[in-house]
């Protein structure tokens, strides 16, 4: 548990978090397209680290594991913040749902009634990309999301108490439903949340590659928060460098399975080359937008994958710490090449042009950034503070207090 | 072959030591993993090198506490993973981006070629990727699981460790042994002893190394032997298929649905006086559909003449031109040009490279213009000089559709600019 020095961090986190939420909301009548955009860059981002924390917790009960015993706690911590983020996603779906203002009929173009009137693609796919439907999908998914975490965290801190294994067995029968409803949900969440960006445009392998980032996204957390956490004076005995190699090797193995995805992803619509799909690429292809496609290949994928190739940053925490600061920033950045890059309104017969990248784009972002951010810090503190840093009475505990990579 | 060598480590009066042979090593064993460990320690401490420790599982710290430095594998793993990566880059450009021209002394079977796959470019990375990525992988596995076992000296068929009978019952199930070889440079047969006794043995037994090597090995040896001559067989075959001739039709192993028992078409069958397989209609029968006896509708001919119009059944209007303009543009246009004036880019490229090509006749010069109706419809069924018969591919109606087609191209060459409607000027002055 979190001494009292968090309690001061965790309010300055909360007032943080207000202030940038704040900025933002002063900023809107700047760019309301921006502000829209800027939110939903943050929104995707920080809901993805609660999603990989949700996805590691229903995996170790699935697996049985017990070299994680001593982390899991913390990844229980994160998916506490669901409830924040819930109602930080409020706005979008609120806007989407009470007739939404102009600009957000540039960023979802299905919600604006009379374009869809005149696209036969959106009409097509209105019974589905519709206001009620939408508000009522984000609903179930938070809802969702919140029971599941809220179940594992609950009986997880019941046995603290307790002590009682048979909770153990009772995490582990429901973590098989648990984890195909959680792929389903992320699934069509990224499908509505960011594939309805451009809703021409499809993927089907779109909801695996949000997967991908929200995994790595999340172990670069928590191999992270574990480093700072040492350094603050806890968990010193409990996490080993064991268990820091263990969280490394899944954040190399994360990194793989992004680029292997994304590029399964681009691969068969550059080869198929058909305009209905390869019009998401060009956009990315375009002005200030390639940079940011080369800046995600080398540093989503390249530079991290050769640093980490090693078992020496996996094995010192402290060379460690960098590189997932590092890969953090690279799926911030891989949020942002989803949300950010569009095509301004093109004249009927010209060449459709990429949209340049404003000045209010990036503050929405940067204050999104930190309001959202500041809630979901102050979300996941406060849930540390309320319980045990590490499963006191899990019966594997003693398997991974003593867990040895070689 | 000799029972096992024994030992102070049995119970007394099992078997005779045999002590004839050379000291190979001291085995001690020991009674669980922790006193192992501990053993392991003081071994390490005391400066052996060449000793090894056995147990019936892994043991977690047992590197550590025998002193076992990182292994160079992954290093090794690395080098031949980026050579995969290397190998999968220039197979690739080698076999279908590199301008065979540039490399002309390569032999020809060893040169790639330029294949045009979607209309890419013949270097395009992103395709290059999937098999890049293969040949990485495969070369690491390849590297990781041989480097492996060429590290760990293995195969490793026998050890004279193996006579030890202390060791073969029990270093798999419960027994943890510690081994120090004589070939050590700090080997001293006593001194090792009393050390291995002191650290805390059950028992400190030799191990003799005989010149005859075990039957099981001499085995194992005959039968490797034996094993890769008759490996040798498939490609010895193969090579004398290479180089010899042979009127044998081929060896045919897997006979799937090849060969029933059944005639076919053009072989002999005895049951018939004319000995065909493939039976003759009756004499006077026609296949539905097959009677064909409209002479001017199917070959163009009048009496013995080529018919100057068209036939009765095929009504010439708009309809039926449009049918041959599309049809011409399919069968025709590719030599004769869609102007019909044998432009088209088959004979453009026949008559640069030359040889025994004729020219694609202008549908439109003097001597088509004067032909009748039925001599084109002729030529198109059955095919002039390079020309091929087309009767066998298109529909007599779809025939007479392109003369009409032909047709309307020679009047429309030599039409003047007065016959056309007034509209339809004003519509080409603009152009």
């Amino acid at each position: 548990m979190l001494g009292e020095g968090a309690a001061g961090w965790s309010r300055a986190l909360l007032v943080l978090g207000v202030i940038g939420l704040a900025a933002s909301a002063v900023l809107a009548p700047l760019g309301a397209e921006s502000f829209f955009r800027g939110y939903l860059v943050n929104l995707a981002f920080f809901s993805s680290l609660a999603l990989g924390a949700l996805f590691f917790v229903i995996l170790q009960h699935l697996t049985r594991a017990g070299w994680s015993v001593v982390v899991r706690r913390m990844a229980e911590n994160v998916t506490g913040a669901f409830g924040a983020l819930g109602v930080l996603a409020l706005p979008i779906v609120l806007a989407v749902l009470l007739g939404a203002p102009a600009a957000l009929h540039h960023v979802y173009h299905w919600t604006d009634a009379e374009h869809v009137a005149h696209d036969a693609v959106l009409r097509g796919k209105s019974a589905y990309l519709n206001g009620p439907f939408f508000a009522l999908r984000m609903l179930l998914y938070f809802g969702l999301w919140i029971a599941l975490a809220g179940f594992y965290a609950r009986l997880s801190r019941e046995q603290d108490r307790t002590g009682d294994a048979e909770l153990t067995t009772r995490m582990q029968a429901r973590s098989a439903p648990s984890i195909i409803l959680y792929a389903l949900s992320l699934t069509f969440f990224s499908f509505d949340l960011l594939m309805s960006l451009e809703a021409h445009w499809y993927s089907t392998i779109f909801g695996v590659y949000y997967f991908s980032g929200s995994a790595l996204g999340f172990f670069a957390l928590l191999a992270g928060s574990m480093h700072l956490l040492q350094r603050a004076g806890y968990g010193r005995e409990s996490f080993t460098q064991e268990h820091f190699h263990d969280v490394g090797k899944l954040v190399f193995a994360f990194v793989v399975f992004w680029a292997y995805i994304a590029f399964s992803q681009y691969m068969l619509m550059w080869y198929g080359n058909l305009p209905e799909e390869t019009g998401w690429y060009l956009t990315r292809q375009r002005g200030p937008w390639l940079v940011v496609s080369f800046l995600l290949l080398f540093g989503h994928f390249v530079v991290p994958f050769l640093l980490l190739i090693s078992r020496y940053p996996k094995r010192h925490p402290r060379a460690l710490v960098w590189l997932c600061a590092w890969v953090l920033v690279a799926h911030w950045i891989d949020m942002f090449y989803l949300v950010m890059p569009h095509n301004l309104p093109a004249e009927a017969g010209t060449e459709a042009q990429a949209a340049p990248l404003l000045l209010t784009d990036v503050l929405q972002c940067l204050t999104a950034l930190v309001g959202i951010g500041g809630v979901f810090g102050w979300a996941v503190l406060n849930r540390m503070r309320s319980a045990a840093l590490v499963p006191l009475r899990d019966p594997r505990l003693p398997e991974s207090l003593a867990f040895h990579n070689i | 072959m000799q029972t096992s060598g024994v030992s102070t480590i049995e119970r007394p009066g099992v078997a005779a030591p045999r002590t004839d042979g050379k000291l190979h090593a001291l085995l001690a064993e020991f009674d669980s993993p922790q006193t192992l460990i501990s053993a392991c320690e003081r071994v390490r401490d005391a400066g052996f090198s060449r000793w090894d420790a056995h147990s019936p599982y892994p043991i977690h710290g047992i590197d550590e506490a025998m002193g076992i430095r990182m292994t160079r594998l992954p290093y090794l793993v690395f080098v031949l993973g980026l050579t995969g990566c290397l190998t999968g880059i220039g197979l690739q450009w080698w076999a279908n981006a590199a301008d065979a021209r540039q490399f002309g002394f390569v032999p020809t079977f060893l040169q790639g070629y330029n294949f045009p796959v979607s209309g890419k470019p013949f270097w395009s990375f992103p395709a290059n990727i999937p098999v890049i990525f293969e040949l990485t992988i495969l070369f690491s596995a390849l590297a990781a699981f041989i480097g492996m076992l060429a590290m760990n000296n293995l195969p490793l068929f026998s050890r004279p460790v193996f006579r030890s009978r202390a060791f073969t019952e029990r270093v798999t199930s419960h027994g943890f042994f510690v081994c120090i070889e004589a070939a050590d440079p700090k080997f001293n047969e006593a001194r090792a002893r009393t050390f291995l006794e002191s650290i805390g043995a059950l028992g400190v037994e030799r191990v003799e190394d005989h010149d005859e090597a075990p039957l099981r090995n001499a085995w194992i040896k005959r039968g490797a032997v034996i094993a890769f001559m008759v490996l040798l067989i498939p490609p010895a075959m193969i090579a004398k298929a290479w180089t010899s001739k042979s009127n044998d039709p081929r060896v045919h192993i897997i006979q799937d649905m090849d060969n029933q028992e059944k005639y076919k078409a053009q072989q002999s069958m005895p049951l018939f006086a004319d000995r065909r397989a493939a039976r003759q209609p009756l004499p006077g029968t026609v296949a539905r559909g097959d009677l064909r006896s409209d002479d001017h509708l199917y070959r163009g001919i009048v009496g013995e003449q080529f018919a100057d119009d068209f036939p009765a059944s095929v009504l010439v209007n708009e309809s039926l031109i449009r049918r041959g303009q599309q049809r011409f543009g399919v069968y025709c246009a590719p030599c004769h040009g869609l102007d019909g004036s044998g432009n088209g880019p088959v004979n453009v490229r026949a008559m640069e490279l030359g040889g025994s090509w004729v020219a694609a006749a202008d549908l439109a010069d003097d001597e088509r213009r004067s032909r009748p109706a039925g001599h084109l419809y002729n030529t198109i069924t059955n095919g002039i000089r390079t020309m091929p018969a087309y009767g066998d591919r298109i529909k007599p109606e779809d025939r007479w559709a392109i003369v009409a087609y032909v047709r309307a191209l020679q009047h429309a060459r030599h039409a003047d600019a007065d016959a056309l409607p007034p509209d339809l000027v004003e519509q080409l002055k603009d152009r």
